[in-house]
């Protein structure tokens, strides 16, 4: 058989794969990622599929969680959010908590929760019904993911290398997100494209 | 707390002080001015839940303010040089809170200990307690509620100073129930102290021990199945307490994301195994190659009992088929002689592969006119051959425990992965076929296989003449080796040296013998003039060579489809791909091969890729996976190495399921010399 038709028929098998895998789990490192739309804390509508061509930074965010608290008041997440917009990405923090649950808020409470911090994502939005958070299989409070410009999944995990709720150790951790937004945007393979993420549970509703 | 973060830059939350100088937020510092947050405060102090610690750092071993209360529970109050002593570490948790496991699990984090000792004493790991499954849906973590007694073994230096010994530690503790509240704490405890304070915890520390996970020593291995994680353990039924009538069986992994947390584990049981499936987690199964993990076993009465053990990955486990290879040509051992006979026997046969044999032949011929007047000389040749033979596989034995004593997944053959080593090997073949045609006269020490052996200098020649046939016989795997090869690989470095050497013997031996004893040397023709043109034919088969490491040098270094042997009939070997094909009912034919492997490839030209087999295999059903070792390709070396071998070729035979059982038979290794007759004999099940 021609080497062209063995490879064009390998590459189909590849394909269906593909398919059969993305339909069975919603997000997997290497994979495009699943579209979404939700209305920001400013009124605005946010369609992930608009932003194709650009990398695109998830944040899932509880601002009561002391993880969160870890890299607010340390100026960690507002320092690798400027190094991500700076680089031309997109920053969209999402909040999954149900109302009545610890971090819910209304768009106003939530847009004052930004200023306080000194945050400026593209976007926020407040995911109450948990939609997007079930998406994306965000479990904790910081949950980090990082697409790249084609769509594709190219990080997920946690923030940074250690786990403690200690601010004092968020010198000498290694941050994941910056790592994996620096290969991203030279067009590298990210090396630690999964990790485990730490910090409080995404509080769902039931 | 993302809510007070302008307060924050001056201030720390209250509970942080424990750990921190600098002020504590005073109640009002909030700027948040949301009156959730004020309500939020206000329930917290109504309901006394707010973590309002005392502003000086604690010495007492309790807080009362606290979440999760901590004592240091040192097993006695006093010890000697030399002595271990357990120490406790209680965590008394309010009521609804929780705290973690070693792997949080969903969400949260371990606690952290962190101990400074008196000079000279050393702490081993912190022994976990039996974790608890706390669902918070959607998702679930790992932890204890209640109380949970953390152990760790304190050992006591042989000089011991006079005097009270302090011990202090630095506790930071994430205690969630909706919301989570990190804890920081410091505690110390005192032993040898003139006035002991405080109770014996000895008979407590006991009973904290029996709700540590029993380790356990059993073989367990683990893998991925249509998407689920399948975890399989070879228990001893005498002191497992899990049976299908055990209520509740739970599974905590220490690696994180390898099971869906929430799922749901099913166990079989049979035979003294137990297999375990849970819906697979996110994380691919590839970054982890030992598992830590603890089943839990809930008895009737709500005991529970946990076992820790260590699994190893497994390429071929199936849960309903157990990977038991049984080898059908006796090249298994265990036994350093029969290893060692089976070297000596296996260098022997190597004396007649293609690239060897015409060396040696022409290297014997030329022998033999020495001896004729030097018999003295001959023999000097024989002893520095064989030095040459047996120094360069001790080399390359050396080589090779070093790179796999560094981690590298490679087996024998594993230089001729490396395309510098064939491109190499194919030019010196390319050299002495022209040497032999006659093309030019080479008067390097490796030339020195014509005329000029008498003289005292071709001693040299001799020794890297030895060094050759090691290297050319690298390709060749001959019967009998396999086994001595993986045996030897198994044993402390020593012992794979002698066995490694004892190969070497055996390949110089017909040499050796031949420049010692003259009535083999009246045995081998006369020299004459008839010795040219047999050095002419003889350069055909280091041609031959030549060009066939060419061939695996431009298969190394030019991007390649699939080998010949996936081509014709097969599909690309896989651990995913192996696993699919167990899981059916077919029969499954597993042919690990590499394109500088001869005898692979002759295997695979006179005994599979033959009409005969082909109709079989069809006929059979047999699903026929390959897998090609030619580049380095740890997947297949661990398959390899989990079948007992350390080389190519092997070829592994699953047969049908038995409709009636539902079980496969024992997979079978095959000869590694095949005949389309003994394929055949072992797909029809007539060997088994």
């Amino acid at each position: 058989m021609n080497h062209k038709v063995v490879y064009f028929l390998a590459a189909m098998v590849m394909a269906l794969v593909f398919i059969g895998a993305s339909a069975k789990a919603a997000v997997e490192i290497g994979k495009p990622v699943p579209n979404f739309e939700a209305v920001d804390i400013k009124g605005d509508t946010f369609r992930l599929d608009d932003q194709k061509g650009k990398i695109i930074v998830l944040e899932w965010s509880n601002h009561e969680c002391p993880f969160v608290g870890k890299h607010y008041n340390s100026g960690n997440m507002q320092k690798t959010q400027k190094a991500a917009l700076d680089a031309g990405a997109e920053w969209v923090t999402i909040v999954s908590s149900a109302p009545g649950h610890q971090g819910h808020l209304s768009p106003e409470e939530s847009a004052k929760v930004l200023e306080e911090n000194g945050s400026t994502p593209s976007a926020k939005i407040m995911d109450e019904s948990g939609a997007i958070g079930r998406l994306f299989g965000a479990r904790t409070t910081p949950h980090m993911f990082v697409i790249d410009e084609k769509g594709v999944l190219a990080y997920a995990g946690a923030i940074d290398s250690n786990s403690s709720p200690n601010p004092a150790t968020i010198e000498g951790a290694e941050n994941y997100v910056l790592a994996a937004l620096e290969e991203v945007k030279a067009g590298k393979p990210v090396t630690r494209a999964q990790t485990e993420p730490y910090g409080c549970a995404v509080k769902y509703g039931k | 707390m993302q809510g007070f973060p302008r307060a924050l830059k001056e201030c720390l939350p209250l509970d942080r002080v424990l750990l921190y100088s600098g002020p504590p937020c005073p109640l009002g510092a909030s700027k948040g001015d949301s009156i959730l947050r004020h309500l939020l405060l206000l329930s917290f102090l109504i309901l006394g839940l707010w973590p309002f610690s005392s502003f000086a750092a604690p010495d007492a071993n309790t807080q009362e303010e606290k979440l999760v209360k901590i004592r240091l529970l040192p097993e006695r109050a006093t010890v000697k040089g030399g002595e271990t002593l357990w120490v406790g570490i209680e965590q008394s948790i309010a009521p609804h809170w929780h705290t973690y496991w070693r792997n949080p699990g969903d969400s949260g984090t371990p606690p952290r200990i962190v101990w400074t000792l008196p000079e000279g004493f050393e702490i081993e790991e912190i022994l976990w307690p039996v974790p608890e499954k706390l669902p918070y849906e959607p998702l679930l973590n790992y932890g204890y509620a209640g109380n949970a007694v953390f152990l760790q073994k304190l050992r006591v230096p042989e000089a011991l100073p006079e005097g009270p010994l302090t011990f202090s530690a630095e506790t930071e503790i994430l205690v969630c129930k909706e919301e989570c509240i990190p804890e920081y704490g410091q505690y110390t405890f005192t032993l040898n102290d003139s006035q002991p304070s405080g109770t014996d915890s000895g008979a407590y520390l006991k009973a904290a021990l029996e709700k540590i996970p029993l380790s356990v020593s059993w073989p367990a291995s683990f893998t991925e199945k249509n998407g689920r994680f399948v975890l399989k353990i070879t228990h001893d039924p005498q002191k497992f307490l899990c049976d299908e009538t055990a209520g509740d069986i739970a599974f905590f992994p220490v690696e994180w994301g390898l099971v869906d947390n929430t799922g749901v584990p099913q166990t079989n049981f049979s035979d003294g195994q137990m297999i375990l499936h849970q819906k697979r987690g996110d994380r691919p199964l590839e970054e982890v190659e030992t598992l830590n993990g603890v089943i839990v076993c809930q008895s009737g009465d709500g005991t529970r009992q946990g076992f820790a053990f260590v699994a190893e990955k497994s390429a071929v486990l199936a849960a309903s088929f157990p990977h038991i290879l049984r080898t059908t040509d006796g090249e298994r051992t265990d036994n350093i002689w029969v290893a060692l006979i089976f070297a000596l026997l296996g260098g022997l046969v190597l004396n007649l592969m293609p690239c060897v044999f015409p060396v040696l032949s022409i290297k014997a011929l030329s022998l033999v006119k020495i001896a004729e007047k030097h018999p003295e000389t001959a023999r000097m040749h024989g002893l520095s051959y064989s030095a040459g033979v047996v120094l360069s596989f001790v080399l390359i034995a050396a080589v090779l425990i070093i790179l796999k004593a560094g981690g590298a997944q490679i087996g024998w053959g594993f230089h001729l992965q490396n395309p510098y080593i064939t491109g190499g090997l194919a030019i010196l073949l390319l050299l002495i076929g022209l040497n032999f045609s006659g093309v030019f006269a080479l008067r390097t020490s490796f030339g020195n296989i014509g005329g000029t052996l008498a003289r005292r200098e071709g001693l040299s020649g001799s020794f890297f003449t030895g060094v050759l046939a090691a290297l050319v016989a690298t390709p060749c795997t001959a019967p009998f080796m396999a086994g001595a090869v993986a045996y030897a690989l198994l044993q402390p470095a020593y012992i794979a040296f002698i066995v490694f050497a004892a190969l070497g013997v055996g390949l110089a031996l017909p040499y050796l013998l031949l420049s010692f004893i003259p009535a083999l040397q009246r045995l081998l023709p006369k020299p004459g003039r008839w010795m040219e043109t047999f050095r002419h034919i003889l350069a055909v088969p280091m041609f031959l060579a030549a060009i066939w490491l060419f061939w695996v040098f431009s298969q190394q270094v030019m991007p390649r489809p699939h080998p010949a042997e996936i081509m014709s009939l097969g599909s690309a070997y896989s651990e995913a791909a192996l696993a699919e094909a167990l899981e059916g009912d077919d029969p499954v034919f597993v042919e690990m091969t590499a394109a500088w492997c001869i005898t692979c490839k002759v295997n695979h030209a006179i005994a599979i890729d033959v009409p005969s087999t082909r109709a079989l295999f069809s006929e059979m059903k047999v699903v026929y996976l390959v897998g090609d070792w030619t580049n380095e390709d740890p997947a297949i070396t661990k398959f390899l190495s989990d079948s007992g071998r350390n080389g190519v070729p092997l070829y592994i035979f699953y047969g049908v399921r038995n409709p009636a059982t539902g079980e496969r038979p024992a997979a079978v290794i095959l000869p590694q010399i095949l005949t389309p007759h003994i394929v055949e004999r072992f797909i029809q099940g007539e060997i088994l």
